[in-house]
């Protein structure tokens, strides 16, 4: 008998290390890149992209969005199901997921990540609203929960060495160790979205306490990844949590089975062992990388589209056929909405509204998709961009288009025929590079063929913000990503009380249609409020606080060892992938 | 010396007649481009990146919006020698001046116009460009502005060597003695002895402007509107991937040209004016 | 000598005051607002106030530069703006990444152009010297950008010769530097052997070496043993100068080559008005410019009498 065990034992030892000695050369590495050095890895004190992604990947938050289900709806991330929703619409009850760990880290007695409770929660929470913690995304819960603003201001007056941790917080009740409710001042949809925003992923107090002012540099999470370094710039890894918490999707998008998306549906994530992300900021250098497979997967700008990318003609696209055999492209519409804000506080345009709607009809947004983005967007009809309930597929809303001779008619009325008298009208970008010239540069030839002279002014971002806020401007080349996916976050862009320093920046202050966007506000989607995005979308095509533009088309290009790809703009998608090791080590054919 | 023995005496080399003449059609284009006699750099003149043809438009292909590139690069020949000119010109007479004032007063001015030296100087050059960019707005002027407040650091510490070498000499001694007031001596007298060091120092002051521009206008700094060999390069960047080389041929070329000539040219005054050689 | 030493480091301090204000007046006074940029179009009136208080920036002006320069003399420049974190750190690490991309090219890079140079100018007026004179200039008329660009897209993507970009830690990081170092030795190559060459055959014109060549000594011996001894002063009091800017990285070489040095930091510092870092970076380097300028002219008392006894 124990000779038996103790062969039994060898042999399985054995395997065992051969197993592992195998595991590093089988090991699936994805490799991707970073565009830019991020601000911070602490939640409270980001709202970059670069920022975000990483957080994303180390933390968890308590709803998150959908893989691969569009329009983009909300999930449970850490709780066991959505939250309920009391009868009075004001209180949601909150299920944490059992078992939930966080990574091993020395904060932790005996280095090993313990339990996540609903006390985890709350102190994420209080962070979140510490004014001394979180300037920049504190937006998306102000004014929402009960007893959060007074904290908020508290935190204020008491300054960073201040001790509010005896501070109750009146709206943030703790049930049990796994359930919390959360009052809201008055019924507030939108609320929940901030629950799906980086920022509000949950942190262990006993890494802040731990590590301080580096808390920044050394994120301690539940996410699907560790960080095996901190690199703010240089090379970034980030290795597989193997008891992370989460399931890859079972449900899709119509289509999405076919292509093969819901083939690992319900298994355990993330697949991949490691991320690598090497900082590449500059175009070039990051192109040639991929063409030689050194990067999986890669954003495709413009210059490269054109060369690898072929329009079917119908509004559809496929990889041109020298690249066929290498690469994969994708393409997913964008949540952003690229616009023209007319200064409505400049003598010139506040107080003509035949100028602003000749200048509407001189903007060529299908002339600037077509050539300088390749088609790489979409014309929109109202400030909504495509994806987003509310859009113009829900409202049939319709803006102007490039019509020459309407916009020599309205200029005429508006007392400036063929552009006589009318001084050159200077338009404000938010820099200096080589596609916002190309921008200005078509833009002044099709103004130009009714008489309208243009220049241009470019800067950087700090000098743009400070020309918006101080009104040193006629016209702005403005965008807006949206922060979350409903209507309402671009509805907001016109509304009065959002004026400069805030994101309105032609200064739009209408009441009609402040008064319809504070009711469909905090409505659910529905065709009472679609019935109000009509109202408003009439008002600003009206008044013409901002000539409508186009929303982008993101594209990418993939390798062909990379499988479960479906482009996400809330989600990073890395804990979804999967990598074929075998193919990618043959390397590119 | 006299401006037709200086030119006779860059005549002689053969390189120096030929890199003469180049920056004579430069100063030409500029000159026609400020007249409105340069071709428009704007007009559409083809498709979108098309390649270069034996015609005068498309002899380097075009851009994206269908522009001449090789309108673009005269265009831009026009914005660097105006850049250029305005720094050069800004730089040797203020340079000038201080380098006078503080090597014939001496004493608190010298010690003054020293330390804004120094203080210049250990600031790094591109931070200081840069903040004074912020503070001046983009554009043409201000960032000639910017390249004078770096530039003239250097000739006026030549200029005070020298006037320092002169201060002791009989004549000017003699045109103290002779009741001539300090404006007098610094300009009338001292003055001519040290121009030579402007002159030499205005050729490298011009290149350098020139250069620089296109790391300026590469970190967002420099010019904005209108063409210049910064632009098109930055621009060039993104091509090059796609093998789309000649419009990053063509400005590095006319570029090449400028600055080589500027040089030899700079050299050869050196060569002449300089009391120790020859 | 002791006492010329502490003269002179008395007579910066003026100029440390003077950048600490030039400083102060250019970033704080005009620059980028950082509250601004940190908060972007997500801006509220209650937001930047509050972050204002918290970075000290709702002081009145001459109240900041008193603290700027309380900050200056206890070598404590606080947190970084945009990332909270201690810039000790960031700027240590950064300025060891900047220097082994700039110092290997510039001390080797000296070597080599100084022994070009005494051959050049040993075959002067020869056909090695025009050529090689026209071939520097030619050098010297194209921008640093350019030859980034070309090389970056020949030796690198076509040829596969180098990496793209990248950096890692560790002895590895030779085969990423490799390129940049070329680069750097390139674009440094004309004026350097170009000023060398001048300063040679300035020496070479003296009195004691036509002594020597009526002696019988070859050209060759000439310039080793009686020009080079004699040059190698300006040269190096030239290049000790040049050492407090290795610190400060080639922001280009590390944008394009995503090295993260010092250079990259204070570009990104620069448009984001991240204050602390760009106000650290310029006094620190003005101190160490300072610092080795002193150092170059006592080694030129020591290298020659002459000035000691001045």
């Amino acid at each position: 008998m124990n000779l038996i065990r103790t062969l039994t034992a060898l042999c399985a030892s054995a395997a065992l290390a051969t197993a592992f000695a195998q595991a590093p050369a089988n090991q699936k590495v994805l490799n991707f890149y970073r565009a830019g050095g991020f601000e911070s890895l602490d939640p409270v004190r980001q709202f970059d992209s670069e920022s975000h992604d990483i957080i994303a990947m180390v933390y968890s938050t308590l709803l998150r969005y959908s893989y691969l289900e569009r329009p983009y709806k909300l999930e449970p991330d850490l709780l066991e199901r959505l939250p309920e929703l009391s009868a009075d619409k004001l209180s949601y009850t909150f299920k944490l997921k059992k078992g939930v760990r966080f990574h091993d880290d020395k904060c932790f007695p005996a280095g090993k990540g313990r339990e996540l409770t609903a006390d985890d929660v709350l102190y994420s929470f209080r962070r979140f609203a510490d004014a001394n913690l979180n300037h920049k995304s504190w937006f998306l819960m102000a004014g929402a929960v009960e007893g959060m603003d007074d904290f908020h201001a508290a935190s204020a007056k008491a300054g960073p060495t201040g001790d509010t941790s005896k501070l109750p917080i009146a709206g943030l009740q703790k049930v049990d160790s796994h359930t919390l409710t959360i009052k809201l001042t008055k019924p507030n949809p939108l609320f929940l979205f901030a629950l799906a925003a980086s920022s509000s992923s949950v942190v262990p107090q006993e890494a802040v306490r731990t590590y301080g002012d580096q808390f920044a540099v050394h994120p301690v999470g539940t996410g699907p990844f560790t960080l095996a370094n901190v690199e703010r710039k240089g090379t970034l890894r980030l290795l597989k949590n193997p008891n992370y918490h989460g399931t890859y999707p079972t449900v899709g998008a119509p289509g999405d089975a076919e292509k093969g998306l819901l083939k690992d549906a319900g298994k355990r994530l993330p697949f991949v062992d490691v991320v690598e992300m090497p900082l590449i900021e500059e175009a070039q250098p990051g192109m040639l990388k991929f063409l030689k497979g050194e990067i999986d997967w890669r954003a495709l700008d413009r210059a490269n589209f054109s060369k690898m990318v072929v329009k079917n003609g119908d509004g559809d696209f496929r990889i041109a056929d020298e690249f066929a055999s290498k690469f994969s492209i994708y393409w997913a519409p964008g949540t952003d909405l690229t616009y023209t804000a007319l200064n409505l506080k400049d003598p010139l345009l506040g107080g003509n509204k035949k100028l602003r709607q000749a200048l509407a009809y001189l903007m060529d947004t299908q002339a600037e998709i077509d050539v300088l983005q390749n088609g790489r967007g979409r014309k929109l009809q109202s400030v909504v961009p495509i994806e987003l309930v509310g859009s113009e597929r829900d409202t049939g809303a319709t803006t102007y288009g490039y019509d020459v001779a309407q916009a020599k008619r309205l200029l005429a009325e508006a007392g400036y025929p063929d552009g006589k008298g009318l001084p050159a009208l200077n338009v404000l970008y938010a820099a200096s590079s080589v596609a916002a010239r190309t921008s200005f540069d078509l833009n002044k030839a099709k103004f130009a063929a009714a008489g309208v002279q243009l220049k241009g002014v470019f800067g950087d971002f700090p000098t743009y913000l400070r020309s918006l806020e101080t009104g040193n401007f006629q016209i702005s080349d403005s965008a807006w990503q949206a922060d979350y996916p409903d209507a309402e976050n671009f509805y907001q862009l016109l509304y009065g009380k959002n004026g400069p320093p805030g994101p309105n920046h032609s200064g739009f202050a209408n009441a009609a249609y402040d008064k319809a966007y504070e009711t469909a506000r905090l409505m659910p989607n529905g065709p009472e409020r679609i019935a109000l995005f009509k109202v408003m979308n009439q008002i600003i095509k009206d008044e013409v606080p901002v000539i409508i533009g186009r929303n982008t088309l993101r594209f990418g290009i993939t390798q062909k060892w990379l499988s479960n790809f479906k482009r996400n703009l809330f989600t990073p998608e890395f804990m979804y992938l999967d990598i074929d090791a075998a193919r990618k080590k043959k390397g590119l054919p | 010396m006299t401006w037709q023995s200086l030119l006779r005496a860059l005549w002689r080399g053969p390189q120096s007649r030929v890199c003469l003449l180049v920056l004579a059609m430069f100063a030409a284009i500029a000159i026609a481009g400020h007249t409105g006699f340069l071709p428009d750099h704007e007009a559409n003149v083809g498709g979108s990146q098309d390649l270069p043809s034996w015609h005068w438009a498309t002899l380097l292909g075009t851009d994206v919006l269908g522009r001449s590139v090789f309108f673009r690069v005269l265009a831009g020949a026009q914005t660097a020698v105006t850049i250029g000119f305005i720094t050069t010109v800004l730089v040797i007479p203020f340079g000038t001046a201080l380098g006078l004032a503080a090597g014939y007063f001496g004493g608190w001015v010298d010690a003054f116009i020293t330390w804004l030296y120094s203080v210049v100087v250990s600031i790094p050059d591109i931070l200081l460009i840069t903040a004074i960019s912020y503070s001046l707005g983009r554009g043409i002027e201000s960032m000639c502005v910017a390249l004078a407040a770096t530039s003239w650091v250097g000739i006026m510490r030549l200029v005070r060597g020298e006037v320092l070498k002169h201060k002791g000499k009989e004549y000017v001694l003699a045109a103290r003695v002779l009741g001539a007031g300090p404006g007098r001596i610094m300009f009338g007298e001292i003055l001519p002895n040290v121009t030579h060091v402007g002159i030499v120092t205005s050729s490298l002051v011009l290149l350098g402007a020139v250069k620089a521009e296109v790391i300026l206008t590469y970190l967002g700094i420099g010019v904005q509107d209108g063409a210049s060999w910064g632009l098109l390069i930055s621009g060039a960047s993104q091509d090059l991937t796609n093998d789309i080389w000649w419009p990053l041929a063509g400005t590095v070329s006319a570029m090449f040209l400028l600055i080589y000539s500027l040089s030899v040219v700079g050299d050869s005054l050196r060569d002449a004016l300089d009391p120790r050689v020859g | 000598m002791t006492a010329f030493v502490l003269r002179r480091l008395l007579l910066t301090l003026p100029t440390i005051l003077g950048v600490a204000l030039l400083t102060f007046l250019l970033f704080n006074a005009f620059g980028p607002d950082p509250v601004r940029v940190a908060l972007g179009q997500h801006a509220t009136p209650e937001a930047i106030a509050n972050l204002r208080r918290l970075w000290g920036l709702d002081q009145s002006l001459p109240a900041q530069f008193l603290g700027f320069l309380q900050q200056i003399v206890t070598f404590d420049y606080g947190k970084s703006f945009v990332t909270g974190e201690d810039l000790g750190t960031q700027l240590k690490d950064g300025a060891l990444v900047s220097l082994s991309v700039t110092a290997p090219p510039f001390f080797v890079g000296g070597a080599v152009n100084v022994a070009l140079a005494l051959f050049i100018a040993r075959w002067r007026e020869g056909l090695t010297d025009k050529v090689s004179r026209a071939l520097f200039i030619a050098g010297m008329s194209i921008s640093g950008l350019v030859y980034v660009l070309v090389l970056q897209y020949l030796l690198a993507y076509k040829l596969g010769l180098f990496p793209i970009s990248g950096y890692v830690r560790g002895p590895g990081a030779v085969a990423y530097l490799a390129l940049p170092w070329l680069i750097l030795l390139l674009i440094s190559m004309g004026p350097d052997i170009r000023l060398y060459r001048t300063l040679f055959l300035d020496e070479a014109g003296a009195d004691y070496v036509r002594t020597a060549r009526s002696k019988g000594a070859t050209e060759g011996r000439v310039l080793l043993r009686h020009v080079l001894p004699n040059a190698w002063i300006p040269i190096i009091t030239n290049n000790v100068t040049s050492i407090p800017f290795l610190i400060l990285g080639s922001f280009l070489m590390e944008r394009f080559f995503s090295i993260p040095g010092i250079g990259s930091l204070t570009i990104d510092a620069l448009s984001r008005g991240d204050l602390p870092i760009l106000k650290a970076v310029t006094v620190l380097g003005a101190m160490a410019l300072v610092l080795f300028n002193l150092l170059s002219d006592l080694l030129y008392a020591w290298a020659d009498p002459r000035v000691r006894l001045s």
